[in-house]
């Protein structure tokens, strides 16, 4: 099973082009897919979830029962194995947290009720919310309807999850057993996680794709990737003054302060006088792509 | 800081383009109303008169309520919407210059909305003349300032000020923008109820208090005002409104003194905390993901439905569920309840609970409410995934489009279902709390599902296509209300009601307990089945523009709907589109083909043209009737009647007649004349308009003076089809009744003239002073007042129906017999004679009978068959009619003459029409009027006796008494019945029983008189108006009578009587007259009065200031009056132009506690009532009493015309 994005290109009504000819192919396992805000992630996500509609492309799917799907086109057929956690999302105010789980298990055509109990008790222990199973959506904090946004995207054993930004108000426990959760999902699926947290990707992924300005502008295994870059990667600390000299001279690809100074990376083929040289991470990487495109980055 | 806020908020509202949408759409609504000329009732008052200006103004000031909600509730809202509160309030700012500033600066705007409001009067009032929209150009008067800055500081200033602050407040301290919408609705609704409540005379002041907006106060002080005073005078700031007004100012003042000093910025700023949630620990023994159960999903179209009524469920909860919903939906069953409970009433008597009552309640507030819960939850609905963001989950799970909608819609019909059960629950609650348990479910049911739910749903369905093609919440609601505003309006300005062009149109019914649904059903039913096909079509059209996904723009929407239009639905389409031509194809040839349709405009051109082109004929002699035989056979079941006549006609005239002239209306109920023959030859025809049904006769032979010919006329009138709207009426299933005017009229009817001046203006026609001609006039002098076709005639004949029914003419009962007609089908035939003669004026009735009979034995043996023929259902105020039958006929018999005839019916029609009319012998009465009344409170008038003793007296003062048709001789019929049914009712309950009545007729009196069109005219000359022939002339009458004395009147009466009554020549008989026998019998100290109130146009000042009282021991009173008098004179047109010198005769009372009589009715108990002659003036008046005085006044039951009746009585202060 895999999912093969080719040439695919989409501008909105307001001439934003948010996705401009890309191709990617992703095969089962956790995809992670990196990018900076309004790099074209959720459009890329929402095309895939079948809410979008693409200018020109395809996006297919195959070997979903011996068949090839047109993920553009069959839509429908598409759903049936999908499972959306949207960015942004939100519930029923006034309906309990199992109805409402008990009524999307219902639509991903969960008939039998005996078996839809079951899933739906034990998702909702999974995402630690079968206590408050009886409250109204309503009541519920952001973390809470976060959980529950990632129960309904597991009901019906789907074999395309995509999750769009999931651990954005998620404390850090909560966080990690969010990433427990989906490292359970069987081998034989295809996750796409997309964020902008590297270490998601670094902790979860074996696969990934960096995205920045609507373009895919890296792809492969995250430590292929980071390989790439080893005795690159050069670092200095330096007052805050001095930055902007520092950035006419040498490709900075990301600032971080530390310790009241200002800590540099710079890429370069060769070292650099008055830098370190670092070991370059999934960091790194993300920003040295990036920065081939646009500015450099603040941490 | 203030200055800067102040400024800073005015800038800023300033740039907003909201500001000027608000203003436009105010703008917008008085414009068109003033150009449109949509304003005072009257013809003579000005559209921007002074009056009309500060009724807009009120009014506006309630529709300005809205605007207020939106321009005063988000000031401080906008800091908590834009999170610019955490911040703000940072700055060096104060509390009080904060919230000056915000509710100033937003104050000032929303003043300045109204004012582009009422510049839409000066506008159209400027633009009036120029386009003449309201066909009247003289109707603009001057534009004066005060007009406008009056009301603009006694309305817009202080109402403007009560809901700004109002609005401001509850934003500012609840923190919650929904709180406006609550509050205006709740003000709204406060306001409503005020007009629920005044419904009731005695709650007319508490009325005139309550209501913030003061329209009822305005209304109040103003209402008696005539044309004249309406265009010139500003309502006085005294009694009621001044009070209104300080209280609400008052209240208004509270609430923002309130504001400013309790507004805190901390506890504004304080986070809202929900409850606390408890969050679960990890779990032990959690499952793993992979322990789950693995389920083959199932993705059926029978999953689907299951899916969708799931879906349409949850949909439905989440409504219900919302407290703003919970709240709208008590505010509808509130007034379901009071609409219902209060009912109809009729002068003041509450009718009976019937289910059909029930029902229509429905119809009053309860619908404003239908409409808001229609427009918001279908946008709710329909925008809620959108709304609260679960879209994204649920456009993306494996369901067809059309179940998410189908569940919409779905959830949609069960609001529609649970407004239906309203209707029944309120309405069965009704019954039962009244105690009346004939409850027709079966009825309910039919109704509410097939008429009431039809109607809401389709409002669902243009709702749900609107807010789906527009896909935004707010934008959604405005487009529908304008969309449901332009179907409302349009029809309204436009005079245009051509229901198949009005979407969602064609929905009248009346349910009659006679007849059912009717005729209406068939209009209806195609009506509607047009309508859902195009509803139908706009839901297909929703339906492939469902936005489903992300991106909401044109392109994506049109490429998704291209996707949808699969093959079954574009043959639903197709179908839909069929069947919407099929039956719009239908109901055209229904209404526009078997029928006709002719806009309002259309039909006063028509009568314009009909003037042009025969009013020339107007003089033309012509014979009259002098014999009359009728067969006449009803078909119910067919809407059809066939009626043929032979007729004796004489030439009364001085001149040959040459031709004879046939009008036979044009109107939907077609009539064909199948055979006309004169002394047994076909006359040839000279003028043949079917267009306007004008015929005229070349005669076979001329007719001279004195001669009689055969004349033989036979008509079929029929309904066919349906037609676009009004009341088809004369023949119906069950409850036919209509009657000798089937049969086609002789010579041009002046009385379907127009007679408006404007409407004559524009149809250039000379502008009609007077309808009948001078009481002098030989060609008026020549005729009856109803009819010129016949004097006097001998009448008999046959009238027959189908078999379960029974069929009434005039006259005594013969014969009946069961025969086949002509079809074959077995027919009921009643054989009818009238003995001796009468005038040409015939009812013919055909229904399913239930029937009471019973004897009235005179003094002098004389026996009369009484009869009352009614609905099966209706039989619980029989005895009433009964009762009121035997003592008029003992009261006329005595005091006027005899009875002529050997029976005497009331019987009972459909309630298409609200009237009774007496007919020789015969009372035909509405089913609304009297068979329904709840009479068991006695203090309620007993109408049903009162009408019954007025319809009968007719059978004297209209039949045998036959006026001519000149100026002031309707009194004689009108007047004198009203009088007679008065003494009748009088001597049932007692003199003192009667103040309540002539409270009535004088409320009505001023009433008529400020919304009279040309001018007044006295009681001698008066020709059309109905406020003068029952209101003034029943006042009239009962203060002559208490004045010289009941004897005196009917012995005057009786002499008339015996000089007029049966009258074979001409000329008949007229007001001066009639008058003549009044004066006659009035001695010279009253006959200033008489002359006054007969032959001017006169009303009173009478009222008391002061009273008190010192007991002087032996249970004896002395009590001092302080009263003042004076006699007015009014012009024609309603101007006061001389004050009376002469002194005023009026009662001089002290009352004490109210009593009850022996019927339980509240009667006044006067220790003293006694006449004085007063100068015009104060006076000082002293008496003395043996009782404790309670009361005091002058003309305390209002027997003369006081033009304020409530100044009469003060209350007795006592040391």
């Amino acid at each position: 099973m895999q999912l093969k994005i080719e040439n695919l290109t989409k501008t909105y009504s307001n001439g934003v082009r948010a996705l401009k000819g890309v191709n990617l192919t992703i095969s089962q396992g956790m995809f992670g897919l990196l990018g900076p805000n309004g790099a074209g992630k959720s459009s890329l996500m929402r095309t895939i979830a079948t809410l979008q509609e693409a200018d020109s492309g395809s996006v297919r799917l195959t070997g979903i029962g011996g068949e090839d799907l047109n993920v553009l086109t069959q839509k429908d057929a598409v759903r049936r194995v999908l499972g959306y956690l949207p960015q942004e999302f939100g519930v029923y105010p006034r309906v309990t947290a199992e109805t409402m789980l008990d009524h999307i298990a219902t639509l991903k055509g969960v008939a039998d009720s005996r078996q839809r109990k079951a899933i739906v008790e034990g998702l909702l222990q999974k995402v630690n919310l079968y206590q408050v199973r009886k409250k109204n959506l309503g009541t519920f904090s952001g973390g809470m309807k976060q959980r529950f946004g990632i129960a309904q995207a597991l009901i019906g054993n789907p074999q395309l999850i995509i999750v769009d930004e999931p651990t954005a108000g998620l404390d850090p426990a909560e966080r990690n057993r969010f990433h427990n959760l989906l490292s359970e999902i069987g081998e034989n699926t295809i996750v796409i996680l997309s964020t902008h947290i590297v270490e998601d990707v670094t902790n979860l992924c074996s696969d990934m794709a960096i995205i920045c300005l609507g373009e895919v502008v890296a792809a492969g295994n995250p430590n292929d990737l980071v390989s790439d870059l080893k005795g690159k990667i050069w670092q200095i600390s330096v007052e805050k003054s001095e930055i902007e000299t520092y950035r006419q001279q040498h490709r900075i690809i990301s600032t971080q302060l530390k310790g009241g100074k200002t800590r540099l990376h710079a890429y370069s083929d060769l070292p650099l006088s008055g830098f370190d040289p670092v070991t370059p991470d999934l960091e790194d990487v993300y920003f040295a792509k990036i920065t081939e495109k646009m500015e450099g980055v603040t941490v | 800081m203030f200055p800067e806020i102040f400024t800073f908020e005015l800038a800023y509202r300033l740039k907003r383009p909201a500001t000027y949408l608000y203003a436009l759409i105010l703008f917008l609504f008085t414009f068109l109303f003033v150009i449109y000329g949509n304003g005072p009732a009257s013809e003579k008052t000005n559209i921007n008169s002074p009056y009309a200006i500060s009724q807009f103004v009120v009014v506006m000031t309630i529709i300005g309520m809205l605007v207020a909600s939106a321009v005063m509730g988000v000031p401080v809202y906008r800091d908590i919407e834009h999170n610019t509160k955490n911040y703000f309030f940072t700055f060096p700012i104060t509390e009080k210059g904060y919230v000056l500033g915000r509710y100033l600066g937003s104050f000032v705007v929303l003043l300045g909305i109204m004012a582009v409001g009422m510049l839409g009067i000066v506008i159209g009032s400027l633009l009036g003349p120029i386009f003449n929209l309201a066909d009247n150009t003289e109707r603009f008067g001057p534009l004066r300032f005060r007009d406008y800055a009056y009301p603009f500081l006694l309305f817009v200033v202080p109402n403007m000020f009560l809901v700004g602050s109002i609005f401001f407040a509850l934003v500012a301290f609840s923190r919650q923008v929904f709180a406006t919408y609550a509050g205006s609705i709740l003000l709204f609704i406060a306001y409503l109820l005020g007009s629920t409540l005044s419904q009731d005379i005695e709650n007319k002041q508490l009325v005139n208090l309550m209501d913030p907006f003061g329209t009822y106060a305005y209304d109040a002080a103003t209402k008696y005002w005539s044309p004249v005073e309406q265009n010139v005078l500003l309502a006085p700031l005294e009694g009621d409104l001044l009070t209104n007004r300080l209280i609400w100012f008052g209240v208004a003042l509270l609430v923002f003194l309130v504001t400013l000093f309790r507004f805190d910025f901390s506890r504004f700023l304080a986070v809202k905390l929900g409850k606390a949630q408890k969050d679960d620990v990890v779990g032990k023994g959690v499952p793993s993901l992979a322990s789950l159960p693995v389920t083959t999903p199932v993705f059926r179209s029978g999953t689907y439905v299951r899916q969708m009524f799931r879906q349409a469920r949850i949909e439905f909860a989440n409504i219900v569920r919302d407290p703003y919903f919970i709240a709208i939906l008590l505010g509808a069953i509130l007034f379901l309840f009071l609409d219902g409970w209060f009912g109809v009433e009729t002068y003041g008597t509450p009718s009976l609970p019937t289910t059909y009552a029930m029902l229509e309640a429905r119809n009053g507030t309860f619908f404003f409410f239908v409409l808001i819960v229609i427009i918001f939850y279908t946008g709710e609905v329909v925008h809620r995934d959108k709304v609260v963001h679960y879209d994204t989950i649920a456009d993306a799970l494996p369901v067809p489009d059309w179940m998410n909608y189908g569940a919409k819609l779905l959830s949609m019909i069960y609001i529609c279902l649970l407004l239906c059960g309203l209707i029944l629950v309120s309405g069965v609650l009704n019954q039962t709390v009244k105690g009346y348990f004939n409850y027709e479910f079966s009825l309910y049911f039919r109704d509410l599902l097939g008429i009431a739910f039809t109607q809401y749903f389709q409002l669902v369905m243009l709702a749900f296509f609107v807010h789906t093609m527009v896909n935004q919440k707010f934008v959604g609601h405005i487009v529908t209300l304008a969309v449901y505003i332009v179907i409302w309006a349009v029809p309204q300005f436009a005079d245009f009601n051509y229901k198949l062009a009005i979407p969602f149109s064609g929905g009248g019914v009346q349910i009659s307990d006679m007849n059912g649904f009717g005729h209406y059903l068939a209009s209806i039913a195609s009506f509607r089945l047009y309508w859902y096909a195009f509803g139908g079509i706009l839901l297909v059209l929703a339906l492939w523009f469902w936005n489903r996904g992300a991106d909401t723009s044109f392109k994506a929407r049109w490429q998704l709907a291209r996707q949808r239009m699969g093959r079954g639905s574009i043959a639903l389409f197709a179908v839909l589109l069929l069947a919407f031509v099929s039956m719009g194809a239908w109901i055209y040839t229904n209404v526009s083909v078997k029928n006709r349709y002719y806009t309002i405009d259309e039909q006063r051109e028509q009568q314009a043209s009909v003037e042009k082109k025969y009013h020339k004929y107007a003089n033309v002699l012509q014979p009259k009737i002098t014999s009359a035989k009728v067969n006449v056979d009803v078909y119910p079941d067919e809407f059809k009647a066939v009626a043929t006549g032979a007729f004796l006609i004489v030439n009364k005239g001085d001149q040959p007649i040459d031709s004879l002239h046939l009008t036979i209306p044009t109107d939907n109920f077609h009539r064909k004349l199948t055979r006309f023959l004169v002394d047994g030859k076909a006359p040839s025809l000279l003028v043949n308009d079917t267009e306007q049904g004008y015929y005229i006769y070349r005669l076979p032979k001329r007719m001279n003076p004195g001669d009689t010919a055969h004349l033989d006329m036979d008509v079929m009138g029929e309904y066919l089809g349906f037609p676009n709207g009004g009341d088809s009426r004369d023949v119906v299933a069950n409850g036919t009744f209509f009657n000798v005017g089937i049969f086609p009229a002789f010579g041009y009817n002046q009385d379907a003239e127009l007679s408006s001046d404007k409407y004559r203006k524009k149809y250039n026609l000379p502008i009609k002073e007077w309808t009948a001609p001078a009481q002098n006039d030989p060609r008026g002098l020549r005729d009856f007042l109803f009819t010129d076709d016949a004097d006097w005639v001998t009448f008999e004949g046959t009238i027959s129906t189908s078999p379960d029914q029974t069929a009434i003419m005039p006259g005594e009962l013969l014969k009946t017999w069961t025969k086949a007609g002509p079809d074959g089908k077995p027919r009921k035939y009643f054989q009818y004679k009238l003995p001796g003669f009468s005038d040409y004026f015939f009812s013919m009735c055909s229904a399913k009978y239930g029937v009471k009979r019973d004897k009235w034995t005179g003094a002098d043996g004389q026996t009369v068959a009484l009869e009352i023929y009614h609905h099966p259902g209706h039989d619980k105020n029989l005895d009433r009619f009964m009762a009121s039958m035997k003592a008029s006929l003992t009261y006329y018999t005595k005091n006027f003459a005899p009875y002529p005839y050997p029976v005497l019916r009331v019987l009972e029609f459909p309630r298409y029409a609200s009237f009774a009319q007496s007919f020789p012998t015969t009372v035909p009465y509405s089913e609304e009027f009297g068979w329904v009344g709840d009479f068991h409170d006695p203090n309620k008038t007993d109408y049903a006796y009162y009408v019954t003793a007025h319809e009968v007296a007719h059978q004297w003062w209209g039949h045998q008494i036959m006026p001519s048709r000149t100026r002031g001789a309707n009194q004689i019929s009108e007047t004198m019945a009203e009088y007679s049914a008065l003494m009748v009712l009088k001597q049932r309950y007692g003199a003192d029983a009667m103040p309540k009545f002539l409270k009535y007729s004088l409320d009505s009196y001023l009433r008529g008189r400020a919304n009279e069109d040309k001018f007044e005219a006295n009681m001698l000359d008066n020709d059309t108006r109905a406020y003068v022939w029952y209101r003034k002339g029943s006042m009239l009458m009962y203060a002559l009578q208490d004045y010289i004395g009941e004897d005196r009147v009917n012995k005057a009466m009786n002499d008339y009587m015996k000089a007029a009554r049966f009258r074979q020549k001409a000329p008949f008989t007229t007001s001066l007259e009639w008058y003549g026998f009044l004066k006659a019998a009035t001695p010279d100290s009253l006959k200033p009065w008489l002359t006054d109130n007969f032959e001017k146009l006169t009303l009173y000042d009478n009222r008391i200031t002061k009273a008190e009282a010192k007991s002087i021991g032996n249970g004896q009173y002395r009590v001092t009056l302080h009263v003042k008098t004076a006699t007015e004179y009014y012009d024609k047109a309603g101007k006061e132009i001389s004050k009376g010198k002469g002194p005023v005769i009026a009662d001089i009372a002290v009352l004490t506690d109210d009593g009850k009589n022996k019927d339980g009715l509240t009667t006044k108990v006067p220790l003293l009532l006694q006449k004085r002659s007063l100068s015009p003036g104060e006076h000082v008046i002293e008496v003395t009493v043996k009782g404790k005085p309670v009361k005091a006044g002058i003309d305390p039951y209002n027997k003369l015309i006081d033009r304020v009746s409530d100044d009469n009585l003060v209350k007795v202060d006592m040391p």
